[in-house]
């Protein structure tokens, strides 16, 4: 069963600096029918302007990781974890008992574009812990490379996080196809970050996401005249 | 650890150079620790720009602070149930006007206020205690801490903390 949510139908925050876009229930956005899935519990889209962001606030209790599609994150936390994000590198900060941080554009001139994804933790309270790295963009395509993942020192390298969940990228030309097995009895979420994407035959755009439940393949394809890009979660 | 009875916690704080900002971040990680919704303020400077400009690590930080944080909002003390203030030693009195600014007597009521100052400074935190008390707060005297502030101003922050949820369940 795969059951579509269109970008046009999601949250929207405007604050001037930030234009975010809500998949699931976040800030002042609130509907009881979307209040995540499974495990995958924020999925914001934001754009921040040029040298703008989000000044220091509290988390805990959270898996948050950042994938940038355009432009620099910058990060500082009390952690003492200060660090730029660009696109094809993957930021996962596990908030545990607490950390408290911003988030920045990191350039005065261009915009920064990127989700951002909160997973809920199989527990409460562990160590906070940072976790950044780069990879080679070529890996997601035509291909799911790996961001995240309840493996640690994966190769190639994917962040660990303290849940039963996996994010994976890939990026499709058009007509390329991809297929994905999912186990028996669990769920998954394919969202479009860039271009079309037909997800078992449905078509996505940038900004929609699909729920599946009850199947057991996934076949993505790029579509349209560019293909895309994706993010697909595999959620217990 | 705590129950269900949620907590918000404010923290505002004046610095100038940063360390009074640590203390006070640190104090909010501890109410974080403690699982209360935490809120970071810096109260503005009461110096003119010309003051700050001629002071180079000062315009650098307070810089750097703008963008970090915004400062104190109407809402906030009522949302509160715990106020954090943290003052330089050297000067209360931004945050000491910040207190006096607080809605009247009634609207403080069973809020706790939590003042804490670098070296745990008696010239400074006496006239929070006393501008706190007078603005209805009850006010939660922090401890001398010369070996590790930070550590002890996270563990007053979890402790404040649980002493505002305690008094949230009683009520």
């Amino acid at each position: 069963m795969l059951r579509v949510r269109r970008a046009e139908e999601r949250g929207r925050s405007e604050l001037g600096w930030l234009t975010s876009y809500h998949t699931f229930s976040f800030g002042s956005y609130s509907d009881p029918d979307h209040m995540g899935f499974r495990a995958l519990r924020v999925l914001n889209d934001d754009r921040i302007a040029p040298g703008k962001g989000f000044g220091a606030h509290g988390h805990r209790d959270m898996e948050i990781l950042s994938y940038v599609l355009e432009g620099r994150l910058a990060h500082k936390d009390s952690m003492g974890e200060e660090h730029v994000l660009g696109p094809n590198e993957v930021q996962a900060m596990s908030a545990g008992s607490g950390v408290i941080h911003s988030e920045f554009n990191g350039s005065d001139t261009e915009p920064t574009h990127f989700f951002q994804i909160w997973i809920v933790p199989d527990k409460r309270g562990l160590p906070p812990s940072y976790q950044q790295f780069a990879y080679d963009p070529a890996e997601k395509r035509g291909a799911l490379r790996l961001i995240a993942g309840p493996e640690r020192n994966t190769t190639p390298r994917s962040a660990f996080i303290n849940q039963d969940a996996r994010m994976y990228a890939a990026v499709l030309g058009t007509g390329e196809t991809i297929e994905y097995a999912i186990p028996k009895g669990r769920h998954a979420w394919v969202q479009g970050a860039a271009g079309e994407i037909e997800v078992n035959g449905l078509t996505i755009r940038e900004g929609d996401g699909v729920a599946v439940s009850d199947e057991s393949l996934l076949a993505l394809r790029g579509a349209g005249p560019g293909g895309g890009e994706l993010l697909l979660f595999d959620l217990a | 650890m705590s129950d269900s009875v949620p907590v918000n916690a404010l923290v505002v704080f004046y610095s100038r150079y940063g360390t009074t900002e640590k203390l006070a971040l640190a104090a909010g990680l501890g109410a974080l620790q403690a699982e209360a919704s935490i809120r970071l303020r810096r109260v503005a400077d009461r110096a003119d720009a010309g003051t700050i400009a001629a002071d180079a690590a000062w315009k650098t930080n307070l810089d750097r602070m703008n963008r970090d944080y915004v400062a104190p909002r109407p809402a906030d003390p009522l949302w509160a149930d715990v106020i954090f203030l943290a003052t330089p030693a050297e000067s209360a009195a931004e945050i000491e006007s910040y207190v006096a600014s607080l809605p009247s007597l009634g609207s403080m009521s069973g809020k706790l206020a939590a003042p804490l100052a670098p070296g745990h400074a008696d010239a400074a935190l006496k006239p929070l205690y006393a501008a706190a008390a007078l603005s209805g707060l009850i006010v939660a005297p922090s401890s001398p801490a010369p070996d590790d502030p930070i550590a002890a101003a996270t563990a007053f922050g979890r402790r404040v903390t649980e002493m505002a949820r305690a008094l949230k369940r009683a009520s």
